[in-house]
């Protein structure tokens, strides 16, 4: 293969890695925000206010873990990337 | 136009396709990065980079003359946009070669970067250019298709205000298709993106800040943007002592039909009528950088005094 074919596949890469990070941060951003919304009324309600923000938290901890598990795994399969790519590089 | 005009043989594939496109939508982030696909502009002949030495101009081009004829593709573009479908060695700068002696050169540059970055590029390639070329540059002749005409015309400019030798050399300049009154589809599209960030709602937001992400070089096609604070026919710099041509088509047979008149080729609306423009009705956006009557008054307008 020839570098400038390796130089763009390794640019793709990057450019995917990037684009994931930035869609998995921006929707977490998005759901994060609707997700309070419903809880916002609620706790409006005196006598169900407390349980409902307990709940509220524990649905946006779940909801940030799940988002962090997607840029984890993301960051993760890039490095093996950049990995597989530097051997098959140096065996050319 | 004669079978004898040939362009090298290896025409762009795939790769350099989604590249480009890549390049178009993103080219400014992948510039900023460092990014593997971001395209440096170069003069590109059998799809690879032209070095601007004298040995590699010369192995380049076994007979080159005093005419030079520059060809710069559109966003999204790479220079294979100027090939014919059915026949890819032929093209305006084949053609231009066969019938009255021109080199042509065929650039590629990442148009997803700032339209007026790209025309300083371009100045620095041409002077670079006319210093290694093997013969005394007697004559240039510029082609623009789409974006490419707006980055000619920064170029020029700039080539100006400093009073670069290349300047001096340019007869023609061909804009192809050039929005320099803006582009309708990125005006749409600074509308819609101006409406989902005006709603009040985290989905439209995240819509908007996506839909927010595409390159300078397209959003500086809203107004036709040439230099910093410069954009349209009437605010941007033209080379004074060049010939301007203007190149226009319509979606439609009839350019009085409703579909012309809205969407012009497609993409772009035509210019006022004029002494150098000319309209080709029934030739849409693309089409326009790759058509035999568009080539046969390109050599008209090459050929008068």
């Amino acid at each position: 293969m020839n570098p400038e074919t390796l130089r763009q596949i390794r640019g793709a890469k990057d450019l995917l890695e990037d684009a994931i990070e930035a869609l998995a941060v921006s929707v977490g951003e998005a759901q994060r925000k609707m997700t309070r919304q419903p809880y916002a009324l609620l706790a409006r309600i005196e006598p169900i206010s407390k349980p409902v923000r307990a709940i509220e938290e524990a649905h946006l901890r779940i909801a940030d873990g799940v988002y962090f598990s997607i840029r984890l795994g993301n960051r993760l399969v890039g490095i093996a990337a950049n990995f597989a790519l530097d051997r098959f590089e140096r065996q050319e | 136009m004669s079978d004898a005009a040939k362009k090298p043989a290896a025409a762009p594939g795939l790769g350099a396709t989604l590249a480009s496109i890549v390049n178009g939508c993103f080219g400014d982030y992948l510039s900023q990065r460092d990014n593997g696909l971001a395209i440096d502009m170069a003069f590109y002949q059998h799809n690879r980079p032209l070095a601007l030495t004298p040995e590699a101009l010369r192995d380049a081009f076994p007979a080159p003359t005093g005419k030079l004829c520059v060809l710069l593709h559109g966003l999204c573009c790479h220079e294979g946009s100027w090939d014919y479908p059915d026949s890819p060695v032929r093209s305006y700068g084949s053609a231009l070669q066969a019938d009255l002696g021109f080199t042509p050169l065929f650039l590629r540059y990442n148009t997803g970067l700032p339209i007026p970055y790209n025309g300083k590029a371009l100045d620095t390639l041409l002077e670079q250019l006319l210093t290694a070329y093997p013969l005394p540059v007697e004559e240039l002749v510029l082609l623009g298709h789409s974006m490419g005409g707006l980055v000619l015309r920064g170029a020029c400019h700039f080539g100006a205000e400093r009073g670069a030798a290349w300047v001096g050399k340019v007869s023609r300049i061909f804009y192809i298709g050039t929005p320099h009154e803006g582009a309708a589809l990125e005006q749409v599209g600074h509308l819609v993106n101006s409406i989902l960030h005006a709603v009040p709602n985290p989905i439209t937001h995240l819509l908007g800040d996506v839909a927010n992400q595409r390159s300078q070089g397209i959003k500086d096609l809203r107004h036709g943007t040439v230099l910093e604070g410069a954009a349209g026919i009437a605010a941007g710099p033209w080379l004074a002592s060049a010939q301007h041509y203007m190149i226009a088509g319509t979606v439609t047979d009839d350019p009085e039909h409703l579909a012309a008149k809205l969407f012009g080729d497609g993409l772009v609306q035509p210019p006022q009528a004029g002494e150098n423009v000319r309209l080709f009705p029934g030739i849409d956006h693309m089409q326009l950088a790759h058509d035999d009557t568009v080539y046969a008054q390109i050599k008209t307008w090459c050929a008068s005094t």
